[in-house]
């Protein structure tokens, strides 16, 4: 993938580097403010390695355009120490090139300003061709390469790479395969000539030039890292949405508007009626009706657990009826807790007693119910009569709910068998306690 | 409590003091408007019904009920288009009738029973409105907030009027379907199933049902017996010589609903009208029985309790025998889906008739082109879905609008399904815009988060995404989370817009919007791990509670042997649905654990693409730690770590990873074996049972590394890293064995030709260059081809 996109050259760009290049009869100095009016500094980056890259191949660029070259990538950081020019290593290893020109190493050690050569400025005012001109070998003395390194390589920037790969990059321009290793691009030969007719070989180095100028990267060839894909996720065959029709979920109309807002006034009414005296049959009847007609209305009744007891006293059979209603609310519980603490009596009992037949009643609340039973029998010493009624009461009770199969007798066997046994001279708990006999 | 008592006392009081004649008056002027009101709203004459209403509301000042109703005219009138205003509406009145109600509730502990507001419980109630709340957000299928309104009702749900529960219950079922909850399901419809079947059925029709069922089993095909009614038969003999002879002929297929269709001219019955008579006051036992029947195969369908759905489906064709029998023909044709017999499960959409029905047929084509989709036929399935979108589109444009045809508009489902396709024929931009669409829905699935990187990742792989995103757009994406518990939020910021997660914002695809998406992936998928974990342990506590209750139902059956055998029955019942619950736990938790994985290897390659080497290597290293990861994602795991730690200039870590697989000095094992691969490319049907001939395993859906490719890409990358290192010699080596195994491969070659020339031989890597197939000598300018 080619990352650093913005790391090209522009074409405007590349064009007016090209001229530049090839402005040899112009002092250098010109040259480059001439490249500082045209060239924003942040595409310094860009040209400089697009330079440095042509730089390389000996052969791409003439003598005066090498020096020109060169003496942008120094003009672009010269505001800086040479030492931090990031091309100063491309820089150091061309002034100790043997096999480049002379005059060119010289050029290279002014910018450079290397002891001697301090006269930068004075170069500069030159053209390159006058340069190249006057340039006198014999007065030049070059350092070695381990010399110039010594003085710069160290305070090299170590450049824009940042990891491995790209520390290792190579420079990426090869020759091309075709052409015959031995040919001078430079001889006249193959140049295309005015009027001539298309050669094979026919090359224009100005086009070379400027496509390669348009082409470079910031990235040489590093080796590759071959990154896999993740694989597409699998369609499992439910993420595929198979569709059922949904039900008609239709907003709903509120019907109770302006309508009758005295639902189950009546009942209400006669509910409170009946917390204190005994309702005639009609009046029971009426409230049955009305439970029926309407199967949530126990819920609004007014009937509440703490109501309860006075219900079960004087209206037993409504409040069986109000009950078995209520099994599946949640406040259930609360409705058995008031029956079980109440006073025992007739009605409760028969209360009770209806209720396990009707609906299944917990197992707890039973055998707390009994258990209470027996212990207001056994509390109610004071008044032998009222406690010869209640222990009647309570056997027949029991001897029902034993019938019935209601409770599982073994679960309270002992408690009912001493029960019996202490009011043993009660004709129903003999009774009572016969039947115990027979079931063991 | 004592409120509630005093408050009932207070107001029959004052009903009784209000008796006055000119009071009585009022009202029977009112009651009459209010009838006539509810006759216009029912013949849809919403002008009248609003004009009526007015007059009520000027005699009865800000009535919270005729300000509800009329908020449902004002909708109705309009089209059924202004969802939010409703919503705003409702809510309103809602806020209204508890203020009214609490302000009584004050009079009455003020002991005042004189006052002249007749106070009663019903007249703010809110339980409608806020029924007609969840309905609306679920219309605009906002199941998680139509859930959360509604769980209050359902927690105290005995006291209410039954047709009233009853469309609460619905109402869950449906939204615990489209969310997929099973848990949630089952709370529900077991609370029905006690609540309304066992009540309303005697035992007589007990005894039958029983009778029936054992019928179903001995029967040997239903579809053969002579149960199914004549015109079923003809029906499915013609849909069967239709699709036998010519194998699942798309064209055929069309040309056949075509003729139908002009035979028979859509009726306006619709197809499945149970629920018609909800919100009347009739509700027929058998009707219910049908309907939750038919829950129970969806939920067994859901929990793909296959063999269990099986049974039960036929128990319902049996319910439905001389009912309407579409769904359950419908759901038939699911189960055989399921199955993979997608010419079973044709035949059976066809004969179900929901295609002929304007309201449905939107569904039909849609399940078909999921049929066509199993099959590989892309393009049948691709012509199908986009017709269901059609007709959905004509649905919603048809006046007058009814709610019902807003609730069937299906359209954001089939657009999903129209991604997955596009994605499927790898046209990624196509695809995101079908989820971008559909994460009005699905924007709490992590799912759809993983589809949408994946589109961004194959544009990527396409050269589709407009601008590259380098270096200079490495802006981090910070979430953000706000509020805590349900409110929590997530506050995603890109470059300084701050967006919710569930934009539904068209956006175009890149490296960093996938980069998002996988982000808000994995965020959503350990919230719901973590949700997981939490009601485990929960439901370990309500299994608890189970197993007492059945206990003493148990003792209770000793007691009472007249309901012995049902309780007994509904015990079994309960066992196997509890079991199938807890299975589908398990495959939940396995897929949520394979979704990890490719949430965090799709991670780690995406950093990679955005340069970001820490972040690769995190996701990577999470990746690697997965308990149980498929040996396809530890591959990449270690690939995509070593590049990390390469580009972080940690060489012997990055090598470290690449020789997990090393043979000795210089050999590479397999990374996976070919097994795993062909596992990885079955997924899709190992979980249902009897699946082993189904076509769906193809290839198609996989285009990945061969675990020989996979070895010749750590021959490769070890050559790359060796490279760097300067050991050309044994890098030469591992990439001339890289090469036989990916002769083609881009990245290897260039990696050859990197030490070619580092060796000095360039003109091997001339050679090289010339030899391999995917280089491109372009005018001007070298290139390696990307793809």
């Amino acid at each position: 993938m080619n990352r650093s996109t913005t790391m090209i050259m522009k074409i405007d760009e590349s064009a007016v580097v090209l001229s530049l290049l090839k402005s040899d009869l112009l002092p250098i100095e010109d040259v480059l403010s001439e490249f500082n009016s045209k060239l924003q500094s942040s595409s310094y980056l860009a040209v400089c390695n697009s330079l440095s890259m042509l730089l390389q191949d000996q052969k791409l660029l003439l003598g005066t355009e090498r020096l020109i070259a060169f003496a942008i990538i120094y003009k672009c950081y010269s505001s800086q120490k040479p030492s931090l020019n990031p091309f100063l290593s491309e820089m150091i290893s061309a002034a100790c090139n043997e096999q480049l020109e002379k005059s060119e190493r010289a050029f290279l050690l002014h910018l450079l300003q290397w002891n001697s050569y301090n006269n930068v400025k004075e170069i500069l005012k030159q053209s390159a061709v006058d340069y190249i001109r006057s340039f006198d070998p014999s007065t030049h003395d070059f350092p070695e390469l381990g010399e110039l390194q010594r003085e710069y390589g160290d305070k090299a920037d170590p450049g824009p790479s940042s990891h491995i790969f790209a520390d290792y990059s190579l420079k990426n321009l090869l020759h091309d395969p075709d052409v015959p290793r031995g040919c001078d691009p430079n001889s006249p030969e193959f140049d295309v000539q005015p009027g001539g007719n298309p050669r094979i070989g026919l090359g224009d180095r100005d086009e070379v030039l400027s496509e390669l100028l348009g082409n470079f990267t910031m990235e040489g060839l590093p080796p590759r890292w071959i990154r896999p894909c993740p694989p597409r996720y699998q369609v499992h065959q439910s993420e595929l949405l198979w569709i059922d029709p949904d039900n008609k979920h239709e907003l709903v109309w509120d019907d109770k508007m302006c309508a009758d807002t005295s639902r189950g006034a009546t009942l209400r009414d006669l509910l409170v009626k009946g917390l204190k005296v005994t309702l005639s049959p009609t009046e029971q009847e009426e409230i049955t009706t009305e439970l029926t007609n309407d199967p949530k209305l126990v819920y609004h009744c007014g009937i509440t657990p703490r109501k309860l007891p006075q219900l079960v006293e004087h209206n037993p059979q409504i409040a069986v009826e109000i009950l078995t209603k209520l099994m599946n609310s949640p406040e259930i519980v609360d409705y058995f807790t008031a029956l079980v603490n109440m006073d025992m009596s007739l009605h409760s009992m028969e209360v009770v007693n209806r209720l396990t037949t009707a609906v299944d009643l917990p197992k707890e609340f039973l055998r707390m119910y009994i258990t209470n039973c027996i212990s207001s029998c056994e509390n109610a010493k004071q008044d032998k009569y009222m406690q010869n009624r209640l222990v009647r009461l309570v056997c027949v009770f029991l001897q029902s709910l034993i019938r019935n199969n209601t409770i599982n007798v073994k679960d309270l066997f002992i408690e009912v068998q001493a029960f019996c046994i202490e009011f043993s001279r009660i004709r129903e708990a003999a009774g009572l306690f016969r039947l115990l006999k027979t079931l063991e | 409590m004592d409120s509630r008592d005093s408050l009932s006392a207070v107001s029959s009081d004052a009903a009784r003091d209000a008796s006055s004649l000119s009071e009585d008056a009022v009202l029977s002027v009112t009651s009459t408007l209010a009838k006539s009101a509810l006759s216009c709203f029912q013949s849809g004459d919403f002008e009248e019904c609003i004009d009526i209403l007015i007059q009520l509301d000027q005699k009865k000042h800000n009535d919270p009920k005729v300000l509800h109703n009329m908020a449902i005219a004002e909708y109705f009138k309009g089209g059924c288009s202004k969802s939010k205003k409703l919503l705003e509406e409702l809510n309103c009145v809602k806020k209204q009738s508890e203020e009214l109600a609490s302000a009584a509730r004050e009079q009455v502990e003020a002991v005042n029973p004189g006052t002249n507001a007749s106070v009663s419980k019903y007249q703010y109630d809110t339980t409608l409105t806020i029924l007609n709340i969840a309905v609306t957000w679920f219309h605009m299928h906002q199941y998680a907030k139509s859930s959360s309104i509604l769980e209050p009702l359902f927690q105290n749900i005995e006291p209410l009027d039954e047709t009233i529960a009853l469309q609460i219950c619905f109402l869950l079922l449906d939204i615990a379907l489209a969310c997929r909850d099973a848990v949630k399901f089952l709370a529900v419809f077991d609370y029905m199933d006690k609540a309304f079947c066992v009540g309303f059925g005697s035992h007589e029709e007990n005894g039958t049902m029983q009778l029936s069922s054992n019928q179903v089993s001995k029967t040997s095909s239903l579809l053969s017996s002579s149960v199914v009614s004549d015109t079923l038969k003809s029906d499915l003999t013609a849909a069967e010589s239709s699709l036998c002879e010519e194998t699942l002929d798309y064209d055929n297929m069309l040309a056949e609903m075509e003729a139908e269709k002009r035979m028979k001219p859509v009726g306006h019955i619709p197809a499945n009208n149970i629920l018609k008579t909800l919100s009347e006051r009739s509700f027929s036992t058998a009707d219910l029985k049908l309907e939750l029947q038919l829950y129970k195969v969806r939920f067994l369908l859901l929990t793909r309790n296959l063999k269990l759905a099986k049974r039960e489906v036929k128990h319902a064709m049996n319910i439905a025998q001389k009912r309407d029998s579409s769904m359950a023909l419908l759901l038939k044709s699911q189960l055989e889906y399921a199955h993979g017999n997608h010419q079973k499960a044709m035949k059976l959409l066809v004969v179900s008739g929901i295609q002929k029905e304007a309201g449905t047929s939107g569904i039909f084509d849609n399940n078909l082109g999921c049929i066509y989709y199993q099959l590989g036929k892309y393009e049948a399935s691709s012509r199908l879905f986009a017709k269901a979108l059609r007709s959905c589109s004509s649905l919603r444009n048809k006046k007058p609008v009814k709610m019902f045809s807003l609730s069937q508009d299906k359209s954001l489902l089939i657009t999903y399904n129209m991604g997955l396709l596009y994605l499927a024929r790898g046209e990624p931009l196509l695809a995101a815009q079908c989820f971008q669409k559909a994460s009005v829905v699905f924007c709490r699935q992590p799912l759809i988060w993983l589809r949408l990187a994946e589109c961004c990742i194959m544009a990527l792989q396409k050269g589709l995404l407009e601008e590259r995103n380098t270096s200079l757009d490495r802006s981090e994406i910070r979430a953000n989370v706000v509020g805590k518990g349900k409110w929590r939020k997530l506050l995603i910021e890109e470059n300084g817009h701050v967006e919710h997660a569930g934009s539904t914002q068209c956006r175009k695809l890149s490296l960093p919007l996938a980069r998002a998406c996988l982000s808000n992936g994995i965020y959503l998928l350990n919230e719901s791990l973590l949700s997981d974990s939490k009601s485990d342990l929960q439901s370990t506590l309500s299994v608890g509670t189970n197993e007492t209750q059945e206990a003493s139902s148990a003792d209770h059956g000793d007691a009472n042997t007249n309901s012995d055998l049902k309780e007994t029955k509904g015990g079994m019942n309960q066992d196997i649905i509890q079991n199938s619950l807890s299975a589908f736990k398990d495959v939940q938790s396995r897929e949520k654990q394979l979704l990890k994985q490719a949430l965090l290897a799709n991670t780690a390659y995406v950093e990679l693409e955005l340069e970001d080497p820490i972040k690769a290597l995190s996701a990577a290293n999470s990746l690697l730690q997965l308990p149980d990861c498929s040996k396809i994602y530890v591959f990449l795991g270690h690939i995509y770590a070593a590049e990390a730690l390469c580009l972080l200039n940690r060489p012997v870590e990055a090598g470290a990873h690449l020789s997990a697989y090393l043979v000795g000095q210089d050999d590479f094992k397999l990374p996976y074996a070919q097994e795993d691969f062909d596992q990885w490319r079955m997924h899709t049907s190992s979980e249902c049972e009897e699946t082993s001939d189904s076509p769906t395993g193809n290839t198609r859906d996989s285009v990945f590394l061969k675990p020989e490719e996979a070895r010749g890409a750590l021959f490769a990358d070890l050559a790359a890293l060796l490279a760097t290192q300067g050991h050309h010699e044994q890098a030469k080596h591992m990439i001339t064995n890289a090469l036989t195994l990916l002769p083609n491969n881009v990245q290897a070659t260039v990696t050859a030709i990197y030490i070619d020339l580092m060796l000095g031989r360039s003109q091997d890597a001339i050679t090289r260059l010339k030899q391999c197939t995917r280089v491109s000598f372009v005018p001007g300018r070298l290139e390696v081809r990307a793809s």
